[in-house]
């Protein structure tokens, strides 16, 4: 499966899934105008890749700096498909990171640890960011 | 004279604290410029992150409320990409509190649905804001609802009171009305 690569713009973030290298980055700002239809494809390509990923140790760094509401819903959905991944027998981790005085974000990361119990989740808090 | 008339509005708006204003067709282009905007503005007045962050999120929040609900779309309704539609924005400092404002006409029987979401906010503590905000991100999104139907709980996180809303008639045009919404950060 091609990678899959769509670079940042100011109100959308930048999607660097390595298939081949089982590192799934994301990184930058989201609020697209329309989230649902941003994400679609990106969870798309992700539900395919997984579906045939069997014993893997996939690592997923997200460092988004703002998501609005309508991007918080459809992230949520991607988390669940790596969850669901994980609970398959890969090992999926996720690197969190978020700026240390970014409350709303450490505790999006949290909500995602306690839902998505498969996950090998990490805090990542950075100073100045 | 109407060098006069602009210097009596730009006092007005500077005895009143007011720190940006736009009134106009808002589209994604549109915001995204706002929200650059309004990030210089925000850190150059050196105000705390966390205060700047919940300001700039509740800023999102309203201005992409009025791309996909304002009433007055230039773009078809039936879009849900590239839309434009015409609104304001105003934030501003009152009683060392920042507070955003913004007003978009609504078709007068959206009123009621609007009323019954935001209503209910304004009681509840943060915990429970919280709370509601953790069931409407694990729940199917409303079928009226092109976000996640989470944006006024977003505001309600974000704000320090509850929010503060009002359907004011709009003369002439007795089915449509101006909804306005405000957060105080």
């Amino acid at each position: 499966m091609d990678d899959l690569y769509i670079a940042a713009t100011p109100t959308s973030p930048e999607v660097d899934f390595r298939f081949s290298q089982h590192v799934l980055s994301l990184k930058g700002e989201s609020y697209p105008e329309n989230a649902a239809a941003f994400y679609s494809d990106v969870i798309s390509q992700v539900r395919s890749w997984l579906a045939s990923c069997q014993g893997q140790h996939i690592v997923v760094n997200v460092a988004l700096a703002y998501f609005n509401s309508s991007s918080t819903k459809v992230l949520f959905n991607l988390f669940d498909a790596f969850n669901q991944a994980a609970m398959m027998g890969n090992v999926v981790t996720l690197n969190w990171y978020h700026d240390e005085e970014d409350d709303t974000i450490l505790e999006f990361g949290q909500e995602l640890r306690d839902d998505f119990g498969a996950l090998d989740f990490h805090d990542h808090a950075l100073s100045g960011v | 004279m109407i060098y006069q008339q602009y210097r009596d509005f730009c006092d007005a708006a500077r005895q009143r604290h007011v720190i940006f204003y736009y009134v106009g067709y808002f589209s994604q282009h549109i915001v995204g410029a706002m929200a650059d905007a309004l990030k210089l503005r925000l850190e150059v007045s050196g105000m705390a992150g966390p205060t700047r962050r919940k300001l700039f999120s509740s800023f999102v929040e309203m201005a992409q409320n009025i791309i996909h609900y304002s009433d007055d779309a230039l773009t078809p309704p039936d879009l849900d990409n590239h839309e434009v539609r015409h609104g304001s924005v105003c934030i501003g400092i009152d009683n060392d509190h920042y507070y955003l404002l913004c007003a978009n006409p609504i078709k007068q029987d959206l009123a009621d649905s609007l009323r019954q979401k935001i209503e209910p906010l304004r009681t509840m503590t943060l915990e429970e804001i919280k709370q509601a905000y953790k069931e409407a991100l694990r729940s199917e999104s409303p079928v009226d609802s092109k976000g996640a139907g989470v944006g006024f709980l977003t505001m309600a996180r974000d704000a320090s009171e509850p929010l503060e809303f009002e359907f004011v008639p709009m003369p002439g045009e007795p089915d449509r009305v101006m909804f306005y919404i405000k957060a105080i950060i």
